[in-house]
């Protein structure tokens, strides 16, 4: 069953947590992953993701479909991961400035592992990261997604995205060569 | 640095590789940020289902609806229209509340019995007479005047 099919199925109340429960099994590892590389932390990215389902239950009686679920569904989670890092600021704007960048905080050795230099030189670098790059270079370089739906994504134009996209890819190589 | 890109940066942007290096370190950051504990996304689905089902039998806000939203302009225009009605209805029955006061003193007048009147002008006899020798002598000073 395709999403268009689930998502009439969910708008006609035929077994609506059915369809609901289906589209959320296609699509939220997809989810999850890509607001864990804006996050990092894993509790952060479970409350946002969770934000993020609610939120199409929600919501999902009002979309008309004229995206792809896919596109709009992202686009939920790309306003909540920003809403969220912005909260996350604003609550620590007055605690460690110094160590917070663009409400993603400089990595440290999380989930336990190991980390060589270049990953938290890495990781550094993409902490430095604007959210909209960190976001466009994250969709870009792991979903492989067009331009056009990237830019649907995140409210530009396409040229607006692959600019993103570039000047990620620039930073990044930047701070990587740097001693 | 210019925020307008044409068209021969963007596709050199798309042709721009992505250093060895930096490919690499991408590649690790993926394999940890996809580590997650065992079982973690069917919890999350039925943790995710649970609060959707608690939201759902919690007391719903009562909903505030704002009546006549939409002929909000038809509704502003019938309630002048009701104030100038109003306004010219009070002030047009004043007046003729006015009036028939009036014509109801013309009316007892008429119905005064004869006595009366003849009481009223013996009483004003001599002011009438002063009022009348005083107008025709401005009458004959106008003639004079005429006349010189």
């Amino acid at each position: 069953m395709t999403d268009q099919a689930l998502i009439i199925q969910f708008q006609n109340g035929d077994a609506k947590e059915g369809a609901f429960t289906q589209l959320l099994k296609r699509h939220r590892e997809t989810v999850f992953f890509q607001i864990k590389k804006m996050v990092l932390e894993h509790a952060d990215a479970d409350d946002i993701t969770q934000a993020v389902w609610i939120k199409v239950w929600n919501k999902l009686d009002g979309f008309k479909q004229e995206s792809a679920f896919s596109t709009w569904l992202f686009r939920v989670a790309y306003n909540e991961t920003l809403n969220f890092i912005a909260q996350k600021k604003r609550l620590k704007t007055h605690s460690t400035q110094n160590e917070i960048d663009h409400g993603f905080e400089h990595p440290s050795g999380h989930n336990g592992l190991k980390d060589t230099e270049i990953q938290i030189k890495l990781e550094r670098a993409i902490a430095e990261l604007p959210e909209k790059q960190r976001f466009v270079f994250m969709l870009r370089y792991y979903e492989a997604y067009d331009y056009e739906k990237i830019a649907s994504i995140t409210g530009t134009t396409v040229g607006g995205a692959k600019a993103n996209y570039h000047q990620a890819v620039k930073k990044m190589t930047e701070l990587l060569q740097q001693a | 640095m210019s925020l307008i890109y044409d068209m021969n940066d963007i596709n050199d942007m798309e042709n721009e590789s992505i250093s060895k290096a930096l490919e690499e370190a991408l590649k690790n950051f993926e394999t940890k940020t996809k580590q997650v504990p065992a079982g973690y996304f069917d919890q999350f689905e039925l943790d995710l289902m649970q609060k959707i089902k608690t939201q759902m039998q919690a007391p719903q806000k009562a909903r505030i609806v704002t009546l006549f939203l939409k002929q909000k302009k038809y509704l502003v225009a019938a309630s002048l229209f009701f104030a100038i009605a109003t306004g010219y209805l009070f002030f047009n029955k004043a007046e003729n509340t006015t009036t028939q006061i009036a014509k109801v003193e013309i009316i007892n007048i008429e119905t005064l019995p004869d006595e009366l009147i003849e009481a009223y002008v013996n009483n004003n006899e001599l002011l009438a007479e002063v009022e009348w020798n005083s107008a025709i002598e401005t009458v004959g000073t106008n003639l004079i005047s005429i006349n010189d």
